[in-house]
């Protein structure tokens, strides 16, 4: 009896379009990008003169700085918490683990998409023409950006749960609302939390970008220090988000830990 | 209390069902023995709604509850919560936000009629498989199910266990029940069941 080695496969030619068209759009992007090594080579000393001047920070600032990243902190926990009611209606409208109507399925999606892919700094621009410069605005501008991602993100939560109890309420005969009370809320408050908490983090950084554009917060200073060219005061200021930035992530990525999601 | 006449339900052109006669009796346990992909199953499914027959009758006089073999049971929640849960039929919305004395003591009740009043307020998912599937069968007593349809109730216990649920199945039958088990091991169904259904694989058509 002889063995035949079974013939050895080579890529297709299919793999071998995907990869040339792959790197055909690299070499358009690359020019669309204007990318290009040697301007940053001979504009070093521009970049060699600012970090002159930013340095060393002026810490003078830092109490101004620590304030306003307790606002920014503010900004991005309102901007969360108050999501939650919108983003829990919608979600469990948009599962089909618990709204069995596909029409209202459908709407809910579609409100969720538009929260998602209006940016939140568009939101916040919007909200500064009706409430002016400030804190405020941003908050509006995180509940609503936010209620579409963190809707999404919980329905998915909940059309991954377990499809046993939802059966085992139904013969009970409990309706629709019931059984999301009962079997789906339960099962998935864990993954819910951390979600909420994985957003507030995300949210939290939101809100130094939405200072940016005048909703207030750390953000604004580090807008205001530019425009007057004081860059060693914005050392300062960034000195201070990255220490916001590192406390939020780490506390709630202990907390997700110990819920276990 | 249970009559089921020709009842008739395919897959994608696979006939599983093709013709199902059965009807139990108050107080009678029955137990269907049968190859996998005969039918079982899916004959209580359609009982319970959670299957639609392509055609065939189905009547059940009173209330129908089902036990699982993966018991399905919400394991974050304690065992009362999830007996209480099996009165979310006959609750209005405004009455199953929070379960309300009366559903708590009478699920106290049907718990402490499968011997567990004590561990009423542990989580599910710490109890042990059996005592999990008394659980699962307490919630079924808290909807006043008159007929118990179980779904291979013990494949997934050990053989203590599996004796322990088949006694207390037995038990509601002589109180009164009607009792439908889905077996896989005949010696249990030799054992406990007033009577036996054998179960054919549907002819292909």
């Amino acid at each position: 009896m002889t063995i035949t080695v079974p013939k050895r496969r080579w890529p297709s030619a299919a793999v071998w379009a995907a990869v040339a068209v792959f790197l055909a759009v690299h070499v358009l992007a690359w020019q669309a990008t204007e990318f290009s090594p040697a301007a940053l080579i001979a504009g070093w000393e521009g970049m060699a003169d600012f970090l002159a001047e930013s340095l060393p920070p002026d810490f003078s600032v830092l109490g101004k700085s620590l304030e306003a990243a307790v606002i920014t902190l503010y900004i991005g926990l309102l901007g969360t918490t108050f999501s939650i009611p919108f983003a829990l209606v919608l979600a469990l409208l948009a599962s089909r683990a618990t709204t069995s109507a596909a029409w209202a399925q459908q709407a809910a999606r579609a409100v969720l998409s538009f929260l998602r892919s209006v940016p939140d700094v568009v939101f916040a621009l919007i909200f500064v023409t009706a409430v002016g410069l400030g804190p405020f605005a941003g908050v509006l501008a995180l509940v609503f950006h936010n209620t579409g991602v963190m809707g999404k993100l919980w329905a998915e939560a909940m059309d991954e749960s377990d499809r046993g109890p939802r059966d085992a309420l139904r013969v009970t005969g409990a309706s629709g609302p019931q059984i999301a009370l009962h079997a789906v809320l339960p099962t998935v408050l864990p993954s819910l939390a951390g979600l909420l908490l994985y957003r507030l983090d995300v949210n939290v950084r939101s809100s130094l970008v939405l200072g940016l554009v005048g909703a207030g917060g750390i953000g604004f200073l580090i807008n205001q220090s530019i425009k007057l060219f004081r860059f060693d005061e914005m050392v300062t200021h960034i000195l201070v988000v990255l220490l916001l930035v590192v406390v939020v992530d780490q506390a709630s990525a202990f907390v997700r830990k110990r819920l276990g999601a | 209390m249970l009559a089921i006449r020709g009842l008739r339900k395919s897959f994608g052109g696979r006939t599983v069902l093709d013709g199902f006669d059965l009807s139990v009796e108050p107080g009678e346990f029955v137990a269907l023995l049968g190859p996998n992909g005969s039918g079982k199953s899916t004959a209580l499914r359609c009982v319970v709604g959670l299957e639609t027959p392509d055609g065939g009758e189905i009547d059940v006089s009173g209330n129908a509850a089902m036990v699982f073999q993966k018991i399905h049971l919400v394991g974050r929640r304690n065992a009362l919560d999830n007996v209480c849960s099996g009165a979310l039929g006959r609750l209005p919305l405004h009455r199953s936000l929070v379960f309300g004395q009366d559903v708590r003591e009478e699920a106290m009740r049907c718990l402490d009629r499968v011997g567990l009043a004590d561990r009423a307020l542990d989580r599910c998912a710490r109890l042990s498989g059996g005592q999990q599937q008394r659980v699962a069968i307490a919630r079924a007593l808290c909807q006043r199910a008159n007929v118990i349809l179980a779904d291979e109730p013990v494949s997934a216990l050990d053989p203590q266990a599996a004796v322990q649920v088949m006694e207390l199945l037995v038990d509601l039958a002589s109180e009164g029940l009607a009792v439908v088990a889905v077996l896989h091991q005949p010696e249990l169904a030799r054992t406990y069941a007033h009577r036996i259904v054998e179960m054919r694989t549907a002819v292909a058509a």
